[in-house]
């Protein structure tokens, strides 16, 4: 048994290594997102750094124009923008309208933020024990680190409700800008992410129905191993009306209406700049890896390699392939990042009152047959 | 079935499936063919590869010879005359060996002119041709003022300092920008 003192030092390391992942993997993203949509529109996206012939960013140039000779690698050309990235948004002026309201103006950053990071308080990155920790490490040498943070029983609960709780981060703030354009973001983003929190949640119930139980652990083990051969239907189904409405849930292109460039200069983050702008953009991309995280977990079946529950069907004895491993979530999580990217290079922006009827009329039917269907699966089965 | 395509958005998957293959035919494949034929991207990466231009591109006024190593140009004054901006001013010679005289002194002004090709147009033996050189920027305006020698100013040549806008010799085959 672990002692208070061990659990929260333990509890610490394992928040570092997720904050370690998400601040590693967002700014990846935004690289990735740049080669992606380059790549898509037969364009090369970022290959270089700026800088001279000579010197280091010469030879950073040169070696990156060596990288180019081969198929994949070549991808990987202009890796080192994402700190430029970085070093850009710590370093620039952060400026605040004159008559913005300072304390929700500051707040609203932080309330965007704090949530997506939490909600990965209940994610599950592998369902048992990842390793022990050696014997020479203080405090909690010797003692075996867990794939979860908590196991606790309403885990979804608890990731749905913080999750909603990020929307608020974006009225506040657009209110507090006081300047009409942020507002209308912001009231977008309010009346979309109100009315496709519905389907959301609607299309994470039919897991729930098939595995009868909210802890993430469980859901994710039992969703990919303990399903029966009819339960691909609901899943399926659910897997796609769950994408959708994460895209309307984390304001992502096709459904980004509450930063529609066009239309609005930059929507609800018009007025902020610096650092205060990269915690919106910090938190926008950690929702999209949490979306990516759930999707992964409830349907495309987690820490198993086969999606959809069809990893039921494969005997104990397989050995490897039978076996839950990190890397199939990582992994899993990567292609739906990949997915996400991908649709921004592909789908144009839907009008306002589409996004609508969207979500009203298409989606909320579609996840309400999506859960029958899932409960005559589990009253079958 | 028209329920079906209700239901399950097709056009959707369609698009996905068409810029699924364009980024897939990128990610396969390396960025920098010397094979232009086989170039997957029409990013053009500027100061290494070679840039193949229109072959109608209007660059740099360069003077030809014929193959005896002869200046083709016979001081007939045509391209002076008809050049809107004159820039050009020939200055005209005969020497032992040749019949036609020859240009002593053949100034091009580049920074006033304006590229219209009117004096390639108007020349009848095809002494001067406009190249695909578009790297023309100098630091000095005495650089501007081409003539028959000289290293940079040098009308017989192709100025060193624009190697990447000059064409290859695969260039009937290569597809332009």
């Amino acid at each position: 048994m672990m002692t208070l003192t061990q659990t929260i030092v333990m509890a610490l390391i394992q928040i570092i290594a997720i904050l370690a992942f998400i601040f590693m993997l967002v700014p990846m993203l935004t690289f990735a997102e740049r080669k992606v949509i380059g790549y898509v529109q037969v364009r090369l996206g970022a290959t270089r750094i700026a800088g001279g012939r000579t010197g280091l960013t010469g030879a950073v140039n040169k070696f990156m124009w060596w990288m180019g000779h081969f198929p994949v690698i070549s991808f990987f050309r202009g890796l080192p923008t994402f700190m430029a990235d970085g070093i850009k948004l710590v370093t620039k002026e952060d400026i605040m309208p004159a008559k913005a309201d300072k304390f929700v103006f500051w707040l609203a950053p932080i309330i965007c933020m704090v949530p997506a990071f939490a909600v990965f308080a209940a994610v599950a990155f592998y369902p048992g024990v990842l390793g022990t920790l050696p014997a020479w490490v203080p405090i909690v040498g010797g003692l075996p680190v867990n794939g979860f943070m908590t196991d606790i029983n309403v885990g979804l609960l608890y990731i749905l409700g913080l999750a909603s709780v990020g929307v608020y981060g974006i009225v506040l703030g657009a209110w507090a800008s006081n300047s009409k354009y942020p507002l209308l973001g912001g009231l977008r983003s309010a009346a979309q992410v109100v009315s496709y929190e519905v389907p959301l949640t609607l299309s994470l119930l039919a897991p729930v129905i098939l595995t009868g139980s909210l802890n993430f652990r469980q859901m994710s083990v039992d969703l990919a191993t303990k399903m029966p051969p009819l339960a691909i239907l609901p899943l399926f189904i659910g897997f796609f009306a769950y994408i959708t409405c994460g895209f309307a849930e984390t304001n992502r292109v096709p459904f980004d209406l509450a930063e529609a460039e066009s239309e609005l200069v930059s929507g609800f983050h018009t007025e902020y700049t610096g650092m205060k702008f990269g915690w919106f953009f910090l938190s926008e991309y950690t929702n999209m890896i949490v979306v990516s995280a759930l999707a992964t977990a409830f349907f495309l079946g987690g820490h198993y390699l086969l999606p959809f529950g069809l990893q039921s069907f494969v005997p104990a004895s397989w050995g490897w392939i039978a076996q839950p491993h990190l890397i199939f979530f990582i992994g899993k999580i990567g292609f739906l990042l990949f997915v996400f990217l991908w649709v921004r290079a592909t789908l144009p922006r839907y009008r306002y009152d589409q996004l609508m009827s969207v979500g009203w009329k298409y989606f909320i039917p579609l996840t309400l047959v999506n859960l029958f269907i899932a409960g005559a699966v589990r009253f079958m089965a | 079935m028209s329920l079906l395509t209700t239901l399950i958005p097709f056009d959707i998957f369609k698009g996905m499936k068409l810029t699924g293959r364009y980024f897939g035919r990128n990610f396969f494949s390396a960025n920098r063919k010397k094979v232009k034929a086989n170039l997957k991207h029409i990013t053009v990466e500027y100061p290494e590869v070679p840039i193949h231009l229109a072959p109608r591109f209007r660059g740099r006024l360069q003077m030809l010879r014929d193959e005896q190593g002869e200046i083709k140009c016979i001081c007939c004054l045509a391209c002076e005359r008809i050049c809107p901006t004159q820039v050009i001013t020939i200055e005209k010679d005969r020497k032992d060996g040749r019949k036609l005289p020859f240009p002593k002194r053949y100034t091009f002004e580049m920074e006033r002119c304006i590229f219209c090709e009117f004096c390639v147009e108007a020349c009848g033996y095809d002494s001067i041709i406009l190249n695909h050189q578009f790297e023309l920027a100098a630091y000095n305006r005495e650089d501007f003022a081409h003539g028959t020698e000289g290293e940079f100013q040098n009308m017989f040549k192709t100025t060193p300092v624009g190697t990447f806008s000059v064409a290859g010799e695969d260039d009937a085959n290569a597809p332009h920008y």
